[in-house]
């Protein structure tokens, strides 16, 4: 078996507590090597594609990598993959944090959880032995308090991945929280709050072995020296808040649900400006070099603020006030619910209330209080927060008269802060992408900032470019390294088989590894093909493809536009079945 | 013209945006590094450090020493990583 791994996976039925280890093969492995890849490949080996992912036979994978517990930076990661409550398609969502670790040391290379407990309660994982425990003392608490409280129960040595109420309630976009980081899109702590799990603690002491350390020890080096350079230092030293007038600049801000690319307020949301009432602490994830996390004060407490998290509770709802902002991201993690799900999902009733489809009259663009309410009335699927916590497209079926025109989602996921009319190769990526509008699948913006295509007119020529930087996306998700260090990877394909080299044993090469890539995006897409995929999935909103961005007339993309991206996007990948 | 610097380039440079005469970029790039000294660790022989990148009014990215400035021109320095 090959070094890095632990050749198997844990089965565990949670209706029963009954856990079964399953091997997987040499072969498997180096075919998906791990996290979303890995994940993916199990998904489809469950079967159950076609059940409803809220359903007890509806599997949740979580997938460690062979890079895991290793010395390279950003690697403690995991991905949580499974049927998406929110899209119905592939979803995998990831996070770095020591849960990563500690489960990898359970003595698997995943874990596989099928079933519903017969009460809310959590999974405990010690050293490979599975049980399961009553969550009543936790029921409804938040995400840091149950992580709090159950390692006061079970020990310190224990890492617990949990739900926050939202998840406990079925919101479809609910997180999955460990110290602070989220598994955060697509609904993953919907589906595993569906299975009665509160929580999964998990310790382990088991490690695998590198097949050369040494090589190991001087890549590891020479990765965390480069981490600190002039690459990372946007992360670094402003944290990804700094997008925001970034975006603004271009016009390319998403604005009161994309009726604009300019917000008058944004720089009052600045990380400048935000920091001038609010301290700014910095801290990383285990294992990081980079520190891209910029904590700000807010009371007695503080916050994480991402742009996406700034642009979705701040212009895309019309809120400048950076206060109310940071107290909605907090409460965001509290419930823990997507922030970027959570403000598009809330910006599309605005705009409904605007066109006076929706007589909820409290719920105003630029309203920081209707912005808090209906979070908690989310976070409670209470009144209007009920059909709220379905996502935009389910609450445009209800509410009907075209709303799904405007409601700013692809395949059911809340688009990311990225105009499509003024970053037109990320449009493409949006569209095409498995898990629906995502940024973190489909890394195009990067093309669309760059002299490689006019970034307002896309062409032919523009989705090479975008498969490119999916197919990277997906490799990292699978290694598992964070898209931080990708400008850090001069020669990404070389760089990343010499580290799986030195990890594995295998001699994978730079060519092998561009094939994985495109196998791995080739299974999602399998996934969704067996789930009822059509091609008219691939698109985006009405909106975008009939009314060129009013801040810039000239960013404009047409259906047959889009359209040709599509399939010529088709076309490259080779896939004959759209 | 003038320059606008956003991100790390604006936080090298202590300000948002700098008035310069130039008439083409590898000119303004010698410009800065004499004005905001700060800028140079941004700065390759062949120009912008791969991280950082030029855009000329909001419209067209540029990394061409020779590409011609014209008085009414703004040129925005940024991170060339936008995303995140």
């Amino acid at each position: 078996m090959a070094h890095g791994y632990h050749g198997s996976y844990l089965r565990i039925d949670v209706t029963t507590g009954v856990a079964d280890g399953v091997r997987l093969s040499d072969r498997v492995l180096r075919e998906c090597i791990g996290g979303t890849g890995l994940g993916a490949r199990l998904l489809l080996d469950a079967g159950a594609v076609a059940a409803d992912p809220l359903s007890p036979e509806s599997p949740l994978v979580f997938a460690f990598s062979p890079l895991v517990g290793s010395p390279l930076t950003t690697s403690a990661k995991f991905a949580v993959v499974s049927k998406s409550p929110l899209t119905g398609r592939f979803n995998d969502s990831l996070a770095s944090s020591g849960f990563a670790i500690a489960g990898k040391r359970a003595g698997c290379d995943a874990l596989v959880l099928v079933g519903r407990a017969p009460s809310l309660s959590v999974l405990v994982i010690d050293d490979g032995r599975v049980r399961l425990e009553p969550a009543d003392d936790v029921r409804g608490d938040t995400c840091a308090a149950a992580e709090e409280k159950l390692r006061g129960r079970l020990g310190a040595d224990y890492r617990i991945a949990s739900i926050g109420p939202a998840g406990e309630r079925g919101v479809r976009y609910a997180t999955i929280s460990h110290d602070g980081r989220h598994a955060g899109r697509g609904g993953s702590g919907t589906v595993l709050g569906s299975k009665n799990i509160k929580a999964i603690a998990v310790r382990g002491t088991q490690r695998t072995e590198w097949a050369h350390p040494r090589e190991l020890t001087e890549l590891s080096r020479d990765l965390s020296k480069r981490s600190f350079g002039p690459a990372t230092a946007k992360y670094r030293e402003l944290g990804t808040a700094t997008n925001l007038l970034t975006f603004n600049r271009f016009g390319t801000l998403p604005t009161r649900n994309f009726q604009s690319g300019t917000f008058d307020e944004a720089e009052h949301l600045s990380p400048e400006q935000l920091s001038v009432a609010h301290s700014r602490a910095r801290a990383s994830c285990v294992a990081c070099t980079i520190g891209c996390e910029h904590i700000y004060s807010l009371g007695d407490r503080a916050v994480r603020l991402e742009y996406e998290s700034l642009f979705a509770l701040g212009s895309l709802c019309g809120v400048g006030d950076g206060d109310t902002v940071l107290r909605a991201s907090r409460r965001c993690d509290e419930l823990g619910i997507d922030t970027i799900s959570t403000g598009g999902t809330i910006a599309f009733a605005m705009e409904c209330v605007e066109r006076g489809l929706l007589d909820e009259p409290w719920l105003r663009f630029g309203s920081g209080d209707a912005l808090l309410k209906a979070i908690e009335l989310i976070g409670s699927r209470e009144g209007i927060g009920d059909m709220l916590a379905e996502g935009s497209r389910c609450a445009a079926a209800i509410i009907g008269r075209d709303s799904i025109a405007f409601a700013p989602q692809v395949k059911g996921l809340e688009i990311p802060g990225y105009e499509p009319r003024g970053l037109q190769t990320m449009a493409l990526g949006f569209a095409v992408g498995a898990r629906g509008a995502d940024h973190n699948r489909s890394g195009a913006y990067d093309v669309d900032f760059s002299d490689k295509v006019d970034r307002r007119h896309a062409t032919l020529e523009s989705v090479r470019h975008a498969i490119d930087t999916e197919d990277k996306a997906a490799l990292m998700d699978s290694l598992i390294l964070c898209k931080f260090l990708r400008r850090v990877l001069e020669d990404f394909y070389g760089e990343s088989a010499a580290m799986l080299r030195a990890v594995t044993g295998w001699d994978v090469t730079a060519d092998e590894l561009r094939e994985t890539a495109r196998r791995i995006v080739a299974a999602k897409r399998q996934f969704n093909l067996l789930a009822g995929w059509t091609l008219d999935e691939d698109t985006l909103p009405e909106r975008f493809l009939s009314t060129p961005l009013p801040n810039d007339p000239a960013a404009s993309l047409s259906r047959e536009r889009l359209e040709e991206l599509v399939a010529e996007y088709h076309r490259q990948r080779g896939w004959s079945d759209a | 013209m003038y320059v606008e610097f956003l991100g790390i380039p604006r936080q090298r440079a202590g300000l948002s945006e700098l008035e310069v005469e130039a008439s083409t970029l590898g000119q303004l790039l010698d410009t800065l590094a004499v004005q905001c000294p700060a800028l140079n660790e941004l700065m390759s022989a062949d120009g912008l450090h791969p991280s950082i990148v030029a855009n000329l009014n909001g419209d067209q990215f540029v990394s061409d020493l020779k590409t011609p400035l014209a008085e009414n021109d703004r040129l925005l320095i940024l991170s060339a990583d936008a995303g995140g």
